[in-house]
């Protein structure tokens, strides 16, 4: 029979008691004596315990198991050995040293937080939120949602050039007069409750956005890669769409809610911030989807009513689903405006539908508007 | 000064072993997308207590992954709503404000609406800090002994919102108040076992320790100051950086005699009391070895990884195999995430456990014999295990 000092702990007071330790595995038990126990302890060797992530060296500390209501279903005694031989000998004769015992129907408990905790979350981001956003968007004042707007152009310029001075607008008068018109022929019979302020940034990207208060931006590169006026016009008359839709307005309310929602849920772990990137751009595409299928509808109204060809804006989506197939040279414009088969199929067929039509700009003008930057 | 009725704190953790746990559950933690944050930072709990021992007895954390994770669900179910809603409708309010600053006035109001945020959440940190730790003094026996606090999250919250707004408004001289008093605060509601401890001392007696903050302070002012109006640069910048090192070392001499102070006016029942000697400069010289070692270690992976990830897509950048870049992207994406968890676990070891070490070594408890009288406490179960802290972020790495 193995045996070994050790030191006892009864669990009702911090008295120390100093033990001996004797193994006696034909019963299967752990008895031991000292001379401040009353009685000696017999411990079934399967009902021993050893605690968790104890530091190897020296001596360790064992519980014993029982059927009860205490946090950490064992036993409040403990029992430390400080014998190497003793430790090791314990190791294979024990045979649940390392079981962790569960309270009953912990899972059932843990099935309910954990729903109940998603729904919350997926309510608040979901529903409550973009409700609010949504509201809020409509009660903003029009000069605050303006001011605003500006200084989302302002910080985007600084994000392209690296510099708050540059200015980077084109400025060809002829240019702009050209989207002048094309601007006044989209809107003429639309309601607007916009003014509308549009600039061409001298960038080479494929792309256009816009911000909040009428501020809309087209790119130099969009301008470029577009085979007709009527293409421009399609993607003006969707950002159109976005302004009249307070979209961006509505977008940064329901991020300004969301983010510290998302990065509170992912916690920080390591990495953690590039999760919640990851996961506030996924939760961004799921709104957009809907406001990009509610700028395009808002788009081809236009269209229709300024009697403007649809096919440009369709052409347009599939040069975007032809860029698509070359995955490395993705343009901006394809992140925050998925292009889909479904909506060039849906301009195509508006486009087909269409009575007559007359072209949005003249040769010279278009001429004018691709020379916009010069 | 020790007797044979003293017992001294000892620590006997090794860095290999915390740096596999770390290493292992921090590998966890990513692979299931931070679900097992809790059990890690349980694990590491488990690991730490355990090693500390007094009279060759060692601590024991009795918390589990789980109800740590419970807790964590039942606090984001109440911050979900409230934080959603506040930070939108500051947001709000604040974008007149923060748009477009042209003027002094304009940029502090822009600032104070920021902070404004910030301070919507303060309370519910401070009542995160005591949930926190309360939680883990009912998690902690010694001697099969649970340590325990009696509730009071609110109270403090009250009390250190106020305390903080006092200290800014007095540029920091009334902290010794406020440290004082919440400290008290929380170690009056602390119990071992069926006996209570109590901090005893004046509030006023925080002030020698603060010495040095005020020295720093004054180089700082009066150097740069003068170096400034003479306009000779070499003063100057001497000046700030002098004051500037020697204020933070100050700040680190502050916490260390603080410790001192409250140990050495502490009690448990009615006679057992505490020494603690931690030393500022054994805790300035752990700080900065490790920092080296962990930025050496950093350093050195960062240029063979980097040097061997250039070289892989230099080799790559001609061929035109977008699938091969799209692979490499993916590795260094998870090496990244690797290295991340590799500084965790070095701070933990080489920072975080020496410092541990110190202090727990440098600790002294008087009047042992008494113990023996010490019974045991009733168990909680009700408590929300932290949940607050760890969806606010309160506290760190373990």
């Amino acid at each position: 029979m193995l045996e070994a000092a050790g030191s006892y702990f009864d669990g009702t007071s911090a008295a120390k008691h100093k033990v001996q330790v004797r193994l006696d595995e034909e019963k299967g038990t752990l008895t031991f004596d000292g001379e401040s126990l009353r009685t000696a302890e017999h411990w079934r060797l399967e009902d021993l315990r050893l605690l968790a992530d104890q530091p190897g060296g020296g001596w360790l500390t064992f519980t014993r198991n029982i059927d009860g209501e205490d946090e950490t279903l064992s036993h409040e005694a403990r029992l430390s050995v400080r014998d190497g031989v003793m430790n090791a000998r314990l190791r294979e004769a024990a045979p649940l040293l390392h079981k962790r015992d569960l309270h009953q129907g912990v899972a059932l408990r843990v099935l309910k937080w954990v729903s109940g905790a998603v729904a919350a979350v997926a309510l608040m981001l979901f529903v409550i939120l973009p409700a609010m956003a949504d509201t809020l968007a409509r009660l903003m004042p029009l000069e605050r949602e303006q001011q605003f707007g500006r200084a989302v152009v302002k910080q985007i310029t600084w994000f392209l050039t690296q510099s708050t001075e540059a200015d980077i607008t084109c400025t060809n008068e002829a240019g702009l007069a050209a989207l002048d018109k094309m601007t006044a022929r989209l809107t003429a019979k639309m309601d607007m409750a916009y003014e509308l302020n549009i600039q061409v940034f001298d960038q080479p990207m494929v792309n256009a956005f816009a911000a909040p208060g009428g501020q809309i931006v087209l790119m130099r590169g969009l301008i470029d890669e577009a085979d007709s006026a009527e293409a421009v016009a399609g993607v003006l008359a969707h950002e159109i769409g976005h302004v009249e839709h307070r979209d961006s307005t509505r977008n940064a309310l329901r991020a300004a809610g969301s983010a510290g929602l998302v990065s509170m849920v992912l916690g920080d772990f390591s990495g953690g911030a590039l999760a919640v990137v990851l996961a506030e751009q996924m939760l961004e595409t799921s709104y957009t989807r809907q406001a990009e299928g509610a700028a395009d509808d808002y788009a081809l109204e236009a269209l229709g009513k300024a009697e403007v060809s649809g096919s440009g804006f369709a052409s347009f989506f599939e040069y975007l689903l032809k860029l698509q197939g070359d995955m490395p040279d993705l343009p901006v414009y394809f992140l925050s405006h998925p292009p889909s088969q479904a909506r060039a199929d849906k301009a195509h067929a508006f486009a087909d539908a269409q009575a007559a039509t007359t072209p949005v700009l003249s040769e010279a003008d278009w001429a004018a508007l691709q020379a916009v930057c010069d | 000064m020790s007797t044979s009725n003293d017992i001294q704190g000892q620590y006997r953790g090794t860095r290999g072993e915390l740096f596999h746990l770390a290493i292992v559950t921090t590998m966890l933690t990513i692979i299931t997308l931070g679900i097992y944050r809790f059990w890690a930072k349980t694990r590491i709990r488990k690991y730490i207590w355990s090693s500390v021992s007094g009279d060759g007895d060692a601590f024991e954390y009795t918390g589990t992954g789980l109800e740590k994770f419970l807790g964590f669900l039942v606090a984001i179910v109440v911050l979900a709503i409230y934080l959603g809603i506040i930070q939108m409708v500051l947001f709000f309010f604040g974008l007149s404000f923060v748009a477009e600053p042209t003027t002094p006035a304009e940029m502090v109001m822009m600032v104070s609406v920021l902070y404004i945020n910030l301070l919507a959440i303060l309370p519910l940190v401070f009542y995160a800090v005591y949930r926190a730790r309360r939680y883990k003094m009912a998690r902690t026996r010694w001697r099969g002994v649970r340590f325990g606090m009696e509730q009071g999250a609110w109270g403090y919250a009250l009390r250190a919102s106020g305390y903080t707004i006092l200290m800014i408004v007095s540029l920091g001289l009334m902290a010794p108040l406020a440290n004082f008093k919440l400290e008290k605060y929380m170690m009056d509601r602390s119990w071992y076992g069926d006996a209570q401890f109590e901090q005893h001392g004046k509030w006023t007696a925080l002030y020698g320790a603060m010495k040095h903050i005020f020295i720093g302070a004054i180089i700082l002012v009066v150097i740069a100051g003068i170096g400034g109006a003479l306009q000779i640069e070499g003063v100057m910048i001497a000046g700030v950086f002098v004051g500037y090192i020697w204020l933070m070392v100050g700040g680190l001499y502050y916490r260390v005699h603080a410790m001192r102070y409250f140990a050495a006016n502490r009690t448990l029942g009615e006679h057992i009391s505490f020494t603690a000697e931690p030393r500022t400069g054994e805790v300035l010289k752990l700080v900065v070895i490790g920092g080296l070692i962990i930025g050496a270690i950093t350093f050195a992976i960062l240029m063979v990884g980097g040097l061997a990830i250039t070289g892989v897509v230099s080799s790559l950048a001609d061929s035109q195999n977008f699938g091969a870049m799209a692979f490499i992207s993916v590795i260094v994406a998870v090496l990244y995430l690797v290295l991340l968890a590799l500084i965790g676990a070095l701070t933990l070891v080489f920072i975080t456990q020496p410092l541990i070490s110190h202090f727990v070594t440098t600790y002294t408890v008087h009047g042992k014999d008494a113990l023996a009288e010490i019974s045991q406490r009733a168990g909680e179960v009700g408590v929300d295990a932290e949940g607050f802290a760890d969806a606010l972020d309160v506290g760190g790495a373990f």
